[in-house]
């Protein structure tokens, strides 16, 4: 099996690496990285617990080889906080107590990121619709879409505050 | 981690297409591509194993969607569903390639994968392979010789089974227009969204009026691989669409259809609804002609 050199850039940061042909995104950031943040589920692209944006799009970083990464952008629900500042959707997750177990948190909450920053004012069908491969076992999913929500409208007037 | 890891193979990573062609010219069935690999990477997580991978994620130049009013679409082989979602001319033209792409499982795996990769992976399930297969089309196949066409009608010789030589790349899918007056609508069936299908279905139907002049109707799900349901397509030329039409063309589906029970569902439901599937995916076309 041979092993390919790539450059990852993650939460902003460039790595030069050597993956194994066969390891997926999610195994590399884990424990190659020391990135845990990001879950593995199911490994098949069904939960969404290994949820990232490359490039801004959301992929299953269980489904994405390491390998085919190389050079790409990536961001994970830890490198989402700002000068010490949660996210506004981290912030809200934890206001609307949207969080239990808390396993399909950073997926949820970068599968959250992925749609606020194409679509700052989703309707609830569309945040439905977009959580959709993002299973939680414990919420009901109920407090989850009142979080995202809630960010869209805290991001919303933060906008307005720095325009105006 | 779970026991749900890859299997041992190098992965090879082409940057052109002459050198993906060379890496298959050389290596043939020991290759497996690997597209968006959203279903292959499954696939090899419980044991599809060759001694290589090929990425194609560096290839460049194959994401492309191209509409002309003339000639048709031509989907690139690296384009995704996300694509086909964004573009206004797929939702005007092949409303059923937009409709199987809308609930085409989540929105990570329609960013990663691909229409001609859902063909390729020729599972009877696949809403794209249903979608295209309504509409008619041609993919294009690549080696070093050159390439050549395979009509969608020529393109699944079995489960899991394409006709796709083995030193052969898929470069391109080509979908005619859709003729003047036509209608087409895709529908399928699950227990919750995200879910693969219990049953799919899309129809393509020229009409005069209210009267059906020539049809095309494809149905997933209910066979080895993706099939057209030839005697409702004889029904349907020719008739006129209305309420008694469709009720008597319903009892007819399930006699051209062979499906299987499996987890998502049963071969006696699947028989049972298949009628009113294409009911529906016809009803869903001329409604969206008169909205």
């Amino acid at each position: 099996m041979n092993k390919l050199s790539v450059n990852l850039r993650v939460n902003g940061r460039g790595y030069d690496l050597e993956v194994a042909s066969n390891k997926t995104l999610l195994e590399v950031l884990r424990d190659q990285l020391n990135l845990p943040d990001t879950k593995y589920g199911c490994g098949t692209g069904e939960c969404g617990a290994c949820t990232v944006l490359i490039d801004g799009e959301v992929v299953n970083s269980c489904l994405t080889l390491a390998a085919a990464a190389d050079g790409r952008e990536i961001r994970t629900a830890v490198g989402l906080e700002k000068n010490g500042q949660l996210h506004p959707v981290q912030q809200a997750f934890i206001e609307e107590t949207a969080v239990q177990c808390g396993y399909c948190i950073p997926g949820m909450v970068v599968k959250s990121v992925g749609l606020l920053e194409k679509n700052p004012d989703p309707s609830e069908e569309e945040i439905r619709h977009w959580l959709e491969g993002n299973i939680c076992r414990c919420t009901g999913y109920e407090k989850i879409v009142d979080a995202v929500k809630s960010a869209s409208k805290k991001m919303a007037s933060a906008e307005v505050k720095a325009v105006g | 981690m779970s026991s749900r890891i890859l299997t041992d193979f190098d992965l090879l990573v082409p940057e052109t297409v002459p050198e993906a062609l060379e890496m298959l010219n050389r290596l043939q069935d020991q290759v497996t591509v690997v597209s968006g690999g959203t279903d292959v990477l499954v696939a090899m997580k419980f044991g599809f194993d060759t001694p290589y991978g090929m990425s194609l994620a560096k290839l460049a130049g194959l994401n492309y969607l191209e509409f002309d009013p003339q000639q048709g679409l031509r989907v690139g082989a690296r384009t995704t569903i996300t694509q086909l979602l964004e573009s206004p001319e797929v939702k005007q033209y092949y409303p059923a390639i937009w409709e199987s792409a809308v609930n085409f499982a989540t929105p990570q795996i329609r960013n990663t994968a691909t229409l001609v990769g859902n063909l390729l992976r020729a599972s009877p399930a696949g809403d794209g392979s249903c979608a295209v297969y309504a509409l008619g089309g041609k993919l294009v196949f690549s080696n070093e010789a050159g390439e050549r066409e395979v009509d969608i009608d020529d393109l699944w010789v079995g489960y899991a089974t394409t006709a796709r030589n083995k030193d052969e790349l898929a470069t391109e899918l080509r979908i005619p227009i859709p003729a003047a007056n036509s209608i087409n609508a895709f529908k399928r069936m699950t227990r919750v969204n995200e879910d693969l299908a219990k049953l799919n279905v899309a129809v393509n139907l020229t009409m005069d009026g209210n009267v059906c002049t020539d049809a095309r109707v494809a149905m997933g799900c209910v066979a080895a691989t993706p099939v057209r349901l030839r005697q409702t397509e004889d029904l349907l030329k020719g008739a006129e669409i209305n309420e008694e039409s469709l009720k008597s063309l319903m009892a007819t589906v399930s006699a051209e259809i062979t499906p299987i029970d499996d987890q998502r569902s049963t071969a006696e439901y699947r028989k049972q609804v298949s009628g009113v599937m294409v009911k529906r995916a016809i009803e869903q076309a001329r409604d969206r002609v008169t909205a």
